[in-house]
C-alpha cells in the first residue's frame, strides 16, 4: 500500500535527507531501539493491566517513568496474581518499539523478560508462593472442617505475654458472658524465635484434651513484624491440629498465612473471642428462660385445653337430652294451648248447637208438654184425695202407738198400754181397756 | 460458619424452637404433645447445664499450671464447678 503512494518532494530549502516513508523510518527506529543494551531497571509499579497476550504497567521513580510490557506467559511463570500500585520490582529487558501501521498506533515499551518483586513486595511474593503451595496441598480445609463447640469450657490462647491482644481477648470473652477457663500459652510474637515458639505453644495446648478451641492473637504491625505468622512450619502445624484454631493477627487489612489455614480468621481479638464462644452466654441464659417458660406454658395449655374439650364432650350427651326435653316441653305447651283453643271453639259451637236444638225442640214439642202438665195436675189432685188429713177432716181418727206408728188392728191395740188418737184438729192420749170391762 | 461448627447447644436450641412451633400450631395430638413437652424439657435442662458450665467465674491458668493440674489428676474448672 505504502509502495503505491506517490513519493512527495521534500521541503524546499531543507537540508535534511528524505523525505522517507514513515514505515521505513519506524522500522529503522525499532531496529535501533532493539539494539540498545539490555539492562535491569527498578522502580514502583503503577497501572498494571493483564491482557490475554501481554501485561502492561509503568515503572516509575521520582525522576522518570518507563512504559513496560511483558508477555503474559512470562508473567504467569512468576506466580504473581497481581501487583498493587507502588510495589517495588526489578525488571530485566530492553527497549522495544512497535512501528504501528495505517490501522494501528505505534508504541514504545521496555520489554520485560524477567521480573522480581523487591523490598516488602519480595516478602509478599514469598508469602504468595507459600500460600499457593499450601492451598494446592489442601491445607486450608482441615481446620474449617473441625466442629467448633458453641460453649467451650476451656479455651487456649496464644499471645504475647504483655500484649494488648491478651487484654482484648479477655474483655471480649467477658462481654460474651463467658466464665470458663482460659489457658494462656505466652510466646514471642515477632522476632525470629516467634514462629517456633508459637508452633510449640499450639502443639502443647492441643495436646491437652480439655482445651476445646485455641485463639492465636496478636496486634497490628508491618508485614515484616507479622511474618512469623506466615511461617511454613507454623502454618502446616496449625492446619493439622485436632483443635480448631481461631486467628486474630494484625489489622483487618493484613492477611497472614495462619489466617488461611485457621478454622476462622478474625480481624480483632474481640472478634476472635466471639468466634471462640459463638453463643452469647448472657443472651442465651435469657433465651433459655424464655424457651423454658414458653414450653411450660404450652405444655400446661395443651393439657388444660384438652381437659376443656373433654369436659365439653362429656357434657354433650346431657346437653343433647336437655335440648330435646326443652323442645318436648315446648311442644306439649303448644299442644295444650291448641287443644284448649279447639275445646273452647268446640264448646262455643256445641252451646250454640244446643241452644238451636233447644229452641227447635221447644218449638216442636210445645203442645205435648201442655198435655203432660194437665195429666200431672190430675194425678196431683188424685193423690191429694188420698191424703190422711182429708180422712181426718171427714171425722176419722188415726191410732198411733207411742212411737208414732199407726196401729191398725185390735190385737196391736191390746199390746200397748197407751195410744194416741190423731184427729184433724189435734191428738188425744187414750188407755185401751178390754171390751168386757166396759160393761 | 459450617454446619459442623454449630455444636449441640445450638442444635438443642433449634430443636426447642421447632418443638414450640409445633406445639403452637395446635396440630399435635395429645400423645405427641406430651412427648414433645418431655423432649423440650430435657433439652432445656441440657442447655441450662451447658450454660452453667461456663458461669462459675472466669479462671485463668498458664499452660504449665494446666499441665501440673492435669498431672495431679484434677480437671480444669473442677474447683470452680465444685464451688
Amino acid at each position: 500500500m505504502a509502495d503505491a503512494a506517490p513519493h512527495p518532494d521534500g521541503i524546499p530549502g531543507s537540508r535534511l535527507s528524505g523525505p522517507w516513508p514513515v514505515g521505513d523510518y519506524a522500522a529503522a527506529l525499532r531496529d535501533r531501539l532493539r539494539g540498545f543494551k539490555r539492562v535491569q531497571v527498578f522502580g514502583e509499579v503503577f497501572g498494571l493491566k493483564l491482557g490475554r497476550a501481554k501485561v502492561w504497567f509503568e515503572l516509575r521513580d521520582s525522576s522518570g517513568a518507563l512504559p513496560c510490557s511483558m508477555w503474559r506467559k512470562d508473567w504467569d511463570l512468576l506466580g504473581l496474581d497481581t501487583l498493587g500500585d507502588g510495589a517495588v520490582v526489578v525488571a530485566a529487558g530492553g527497549c522495544d518499539f512497535y512501528p504501528g501501521s495505517r490501522a494501528s498506533s505505534p508504541s514504545f515499551s521496555f520489554a520485560v523478560t524477567k521480573l522480581r518483586v523487591a523490598g516488602e513486595g519480595d516478602l509478599l511474593a514469598q508469602v504468595e508462593r507459600l500460600r499457593r503451595a499450601l492451598a494446592e496441598e489442601g491445607l486450608f480445609e482441615p481446620q474449617k472442617r473441625l466442629p467448633r463447640p458453641s460453649l467451650p469450657r476451656v479455651i487456649g490462647v496464644v499471645s504475647g505475654e504483655g500484649g494488648k491482644a491478651r487484654d482484648d481477648v479477655l474483655a471480649g470473652l467477658r462481654r460474651r458472658g463467658w466464665a470458663g477457663t482460659i489457658v494462656w500459652a505466652f510466646a514471642p510474637v515477632q522476632d525470629r524465635h516467634a514462629a517456633p515458639a508459637i508452633t510449640r505453644a499450639l502443639q502443647d495446648l492441643a495436646a491437652c484434651e480439655e482445651v476445646e478451641v485455641i485463639v492465636v492473637a496478636r496486634g497490628g504491625g508491618s508485614l515484616a513484624d507479622l511474618f512469623a505468622f506466615c511461617d511454613e512450619t507454623l502454618c502446616r502445624t496449625v492446619a493439622l491440629l485436632r483443635v480448631p484454631v481461631i486467628s486474630s493477627v494484625g489489622h483487618h487489612t493484613d492477611r497472614t498465612l495462619i489466617d488461611d489455614v485457621a478454622a476462622v480468621a478474625c480481624s480483632t481479638p474481640t472478634h476472635a473471642a466471639e468466634a471462640a464462644v459463638p453463643v452469647d452466654c448472657a443472651a442465651a441464659r435469657a433465651q433459655r428462660q424464655r424457651l423454658a417458660g414458653r414450653l411450660e406454658r404450652r405444655s400446661r395449655l395443651a393439657i388444660v385445653e384438652r381437659a376443656r374439650v373433654l369436659a365439653r364432650l362429656s357434657r354433650a350427651p346431657a346437653d343433647h337430652v336437655e335440648r330435646h326435653r326443652t323442645r318436648l316441653r315446648q311442644h306439649a305447651r303448644e299442644l295444650r294451648a291448641t287443644a284448649r283453643r279447639r275445646l273452647e271453639t268446640s264448646g262455643r259451637h256445641t252451646s250454640t248447637t244446643a241452644l238451636v236444638l233447644e229452641r227447635k225442640v221447644r218449638a216442636a214439642s210445645g203442645a205435648e208438654q201442655v198435655q203432660h202438665a194437665r195429666n200431672l195436675e190430675r194425678l196431683a189432685l188424685a193423690l191429694a184425695a188420698h191424703e190422711p188429713q182429708r180422712a181426718l177432716e171427714r171425722g176419722y181418727a188415726l191410732v198411733e202407738d207411742p212411737s208414732g206408728e199407726p196401729v191398725t188392728s185390735a190385737a196391736a191395740v191390746r199390746e200397748h198400754a197407751e195410744l194416741t188418737l190423731r184427729l184433724h184438729d189435734g191428738t188425744v192420749s187414750v188407755r185401751p181397756q178390754p171390751y168386757g170391762d166396759r160393761s | 460458619m459450617s454446619d459442623a461448627a454449630t455444636a449441640t447447644y445450638e442444635t438443642a436450641c433449634t430443636r426447642i424452637e421447632e418443638i414450640i412451633r409445633r406445639l403452637d400450631s395446635g396440630e399435635a395430638g395429645l400423645r405427641e404433645t406430651l412427648d414433645l413437652c418431655k423432649e423440650g424439657s430435657r433439652l432445656v435442662e441440657f442447655c441450662a447445664g451447658e450454660l452453667d458450665a461456663v458461669a462459675h467465674g472466669l479462671e485463668e491458668l498458664r499452660l504449665d499450671e494446666l499441665v501440673a493440674r492435669l498431672e495431679a489428676g484434677s480437671r480444669p474448672g473442677a474447683t470452680a464447678h465444685a464451688a
